[in-house]
């Protein structure tokens, strides 16, 4: 699932994630009719136009092949909120078997093929940002596990990680100043840190923070994380565990 | 579009308040974070199961409620039930008026907050003085908490000071020990002059009977001595099956309020004083209110009512913190207060307060803290159906309608159509578009450019090399 | 209808509703006390954890004369049946009464009272209107001295639930009263006692 955003902004960052699941010996199936989540009305509290798309999107994603997802946020949005707006929906059931085959793309490196360490080398400071969506998930600590393990790679933190960035969907245009706020605040405690680069598993949140850092003339480097697993991926990677898949 | 009343709050609110209210919401972020987690390996464990404690109770409730009902009386407490705020001040009055007093002192009670007690006893004529040092600045300045354990972690002790200068309680000091000191002297005078006290129950055991506060002050304890009445204002959600159940509760509540194992006091209180004490009240009363909650708890969010107060949900919401409690309009703020304010204002109220459960980005940051696991971000989700549903206009502004994209979302040919289509923005200077959704992007934040399209001919390419 | 009828009614609708009604929990009990805190739950822990709640912990009647000394104590409210125990310890020129008198309530610079129980996990001493003749020497003094029997001690904090006395007003009481109302700065003794002391009996 490319999701809606790397389909309109970030080609890149849905690219590399096909590139490492290919390189990882995995078959990748791009369903050209796939649209959106259906996450921007749902949280709007539209939830008959987000049942229309969530319905498109079942339809398309039909079968037991697990769906890899390039965004923290969407994966949430068709394995938790879908459910949610399905609750009194006759199509509940096909709802959770969809949701019930659909990661994240660290979490199912990590959790899914049990793969923990990473080849390649990277030199630098690498702040990560997670995103509020992978609360709860594997998510993560399978960043954390897979950037750590590479080779001169330094994981920063900085402070006040659980705050979050302030983009929230159409919350970022629906409550500018607090959006801003919170975001001005992330890139403060980023910065401080002096990073070589921040990434994140969610490039709607980087949309945000490059976004915000851009307009004030504020330098922050940020790219999706799967594109630093895609860079310092090389051939031995297929030695790497994939025996537990 | 109308813009969003806590967005717009926050924009306006002064600087000093905005840094109180952010320093003490973090402060109590990081000591819970510390203390919880230092004594209890498996906090997070026991925050799901004092979840399923509270839920199981929640939906046993009418058991509940009864046996706590029987074994209260069977301690020598008077049991009174108040289905709404009408009939909770006129309860408490009624108990005032049988007992001739004239003189009460309160501790802090949120749920005599709902009911506007402090409001309708003082037209009624009674002396009635807050003894929490927050609560009493509250009631000198006609001020409100706006925080549910941290009643005024929105004022600095300059203003405090002069709220005590202008009430004849010293020349304008700004210390800290000094404002303690003189609240200390002055409310030592009413204690013993009152009649009788009111307070609320952090909780009741339905097993034992016994209502049990929590303060760090004394004061409870020197409202208790002082008087002859006690009466306490409790939700009925307030309930515990067993005496048991208190021993997860109270480890969980003051670290996660303050950063304390316990609070300083811990009132397990069960009956009028014994028999051959002096000091203490010779009746003690509970009022059980219900003021809506049997609605909350019928609806699709009653996860909502098994909140302990503990204030941690506000203290890490990055929301409360740029907005400070007051903007929430309402008894309770934060992401409490955007659930369970919209909700207790029934069905002609919840539009007015519609917009509480959007003020979010849903970042599950108050589920992840709160102690009773209470699924907030899905209550919010819901709550956002409902306004959806109501056309609930504070809820809508400045949400930008969903009905054509979901119509594109739904066709795959149009949809792809559009992405290579928009195209076109690259070539707009779009940041100078004020309007709208776009306008209030582009008035902080750059927009990426639009690459529409581009994967969905990698996709294709790919597949035909693979070929 | 009264309102306790209107109440019920509403509550039986209300849960009659839930599909699945949520089960009561195990609950271990063991994972509820912090071992961190609670250590081997004896008087050692007590008295670490009671001191850091900013408690005076008295060893013995020189400290309990030296905390009256430094406070220039000169008097105070005991009961009848501590007086033998507390008088031997008791600075010159300082008087003890029986009776706590409300008109002179500020006159009184300590009271003391029995405890009767101290949980170790938490430095929190446990008093109750058995064991307290009259609250108020026990709540408006500045000082309050708790004395507490050596084998009345209680390891941890879910042990004191399972063994809460039966009377109306049990208070757990941890250190001197504090508040950090004023911008969360910790100001102690504020309507409860700023002293708050432990005296153990053996």
């Amino acid at each position: 699932m490319a999701t809606c955003l790397c389909d309109a902004f970030f080609d890149e960052a849905a690219k590399a994630s096909v590139e490492v699941l290919e390189g990882l010996g995995i078959e990748v199936v791009i369903p050209e009719a796939q649209t959106c989540c259906g996450q921007p009305a749902f949280n709007g509290g539209d939830w008959e136009a987000s049942r229309a798309v969530v319905r498109h999107t079942l339809e398309v994603f039909s079968g037991e092949d697990p769906i890899i997802v390039p965004s923290g946020s969407c994966a949430a949005m068709v394995f938790h909120g879908a459910p949610l707006a399905f609750e009194k929906e006759k199509d509940r059931a096909l709802v959770d078997q969809v949701g019930g085959r659909t990661w994240e793309v660290f979490d199912f490196i990590f959790r899914g093929l049990g793969i923990s360490t990473w080849t390649g080398s990277w030199p630098g400071k690498v702040a990560v940002h997670s995103s509020c969506h992978t609360r709860g998930t594997g998510t993560p600590e399978a960043i954390r596990s897979l950037l750590g393990s590479i080779e001169g790679l330094d994981l920063v933190d900085f402070a006040e990680p659980e705050q979050c960035c302030g983009f929230g969907g159409t919350f970022s245009v629906s409550f500018p100043n607090i959006s801003r706020n919170m975001g001005n605040l992330k890139i403060d405690n980023i910065l401080a840190t002096q990073p070589d680069l921040l990434v994140s598993g969610d490039m709607s949140c980087l949309m945000h923070l490059r976004g915000l850092a851009e307009k004030s003339d504020r330098a922050l480097p940020a790219r999706h994380a799967i594109e630093l697993l895609r860079d310092t991926m090389d051939a031995s990677i297929l030695s790497h565990g994939l025996a537990n898949h | 579009m109308a813009s969003q009343i806590i967005d717009n709050y926050a924009a306006e609110l002064l600087e000093d308040v905005q840094q109180s209210v952010r320093s003490g919401s973090a402060a109590g972020t990081e000591k819970r974070f510390k203390v919880l987690f230092e004594d209890f390996p498996e906090a997070d464990r026991m925050r799901k199961l004092a979840g399923e404690v509270k839920q199981h109770t929640l939906d046993h409730l009418d058991e509940y409620l009864a046996q706590a009902e029987s074994a209260l009386e069977a301690n020598g407490a008077k049991v009174h039930y108040a289905w709404d705020d009408k009939a909770a001040c006129g309860k408490v009055e009624e108990i005032l008026q049988q007992s001739s007093a004239k003189t009460v002192t309160k501790s802090k009670s949120m749920v005599s907050e709902e009911v506007e007690l402090n409001d309708f006893l003082a037209q009624k004529g009674y002396d009635l003085v807050e003894t929490d040092l927050g609560e009493f600045i509250l009631q000198l300045d006609g001020d409100h908490p706006s925080h549910v354990v941290k009643p005024i972690i929105h004022k600095n002790r300059a203003e405090i000071a002069r709220t005590f200068e202008k009430h004849g309680l010293g020349e304008y000091n700004d210390e800290p020990e000094v404002i303690t000191r003189r609240a200390r002297s002055f409310m030592r005078k009413k204690y013993l002059a009152a009649e009788a006290t009111i307070t609320g129950a952090n909780f009741v055991s339905a097993e034992s009977g016994r209502i049990c506060i929590v303060t760090n002050e004394g004061n409870s304890r020197f409202g208790l001595a002082g008087s002859r009445v006690h009466i306490a204002l409790v939700g009925i959600e307030k309930i515990v099956p067993r005496d048991i159940d208190l021993s997860l509760m109270l480890n969980l509540l003051g670290r996660s309020a303050t950063g304390q194992a316990l609070t300083v006091y811990t009132e397990f209180i069960s009956g009028p004083k014994a028999a051959g004490a002096v000091s203490g009240p010779e009746e003690f009363h509970v009022v059980f209110v219900n003021n809506r909650r049997t609605e909350v708890l019928e609806s699709d969010c009653r996860e909502i009512l098994r909140c302990i107060r503990c204030g941690a949900c506000m203290n890490v919401c990055p929301i409360y913190r740029q907005a400070s409690g007051h903007a929430y309009r309402s008894v309770y703020p934060g992401p409490l207060g955007a659930v369970l304010s919209p909700l207790l204002a029934g069905a002609e109220g919840f539009p007015e307060l519609a917009d509480l459960p959007k003020a979010s980005s849903l970042c599950g940051a108050c589920n992840e803290v709160c102690p009773v696991d209470i699924p907030i971000p899905d209550l919010l989700l819901r709550l956002r159906d409902r306004g959806k549903k109501e056309h609930a206009a504070k809820a809508s502004a400045n949400t930008p309608p969903m009905g054509a994209w979901a119509w594109v979302a739904q066709s795959p040919a149009l949809w792809r159509t559009s992405l290579k289509s928009a195209n076109m923005l690259n070539l707009l200077p779009y940041e100078k578009i004020p309007f709208g959704p776009l306008g209030r992007w582009t008035k902080d934040r750059t927009l990426p450019p639009w690459r529409g399209g581009k994967f969905r001919a990698w996709a294709k390419n790919r597949k035909k090399e693979a070929k | 209808m009264n309102d306790r009828d209107k109440i019920f009614t509403a509550l039986r609708a209300a849960v009659a509703k839930k599909e699945k009604p949520a089960d009561l929990p195990e609950l271990p009990l063991d994972d509820f006390i912090s071992r961190p805190r609670r250590g081997a739950g004896d008087w050692a822990d007590f008295r670490r954890n009671f001191e850091a709640a900013n408690g005076d912990f008295l060893a013995g009647g020189p400290d309990l004369r030296s905390l009256l000394e430094r406070e220039g104590a000169k008097l105070g409210y005991c009961p009848e049946d501590l007086r033998d125990i507390i008088s031997p310890h008791l600075p010159e020129g300082v008087e003890l009464r029986s009776e706590f008198n409300r008109d002179e309530i500020d006159e009184f610079a300590f009271g003391i009272t029995r405890a009767s129980h101290a949980i170790a996990e938490t430095g929190t001493l446990v008093l109750t209107d058995q064991e307290t003749p009259d609250r108020l020497g026990a709540l408006a003094p500045w000082i309050h001295v708790a004395v507490v029997g050596e084998g009345n001690l209680i390891p941890s904090v879910v042990q004191a639930i399972q063994m809460l006395p039966a009377d109306p007003n049990v208070i757990w009481a941890t250190g001197p009263s504090k508040t950090a109302d004023v911008e969360g700065i910790l100001i102690e003794g504020v309507h409860g006692p700023g002293i708050e002391a432990c005296f153990v009996l053996s």
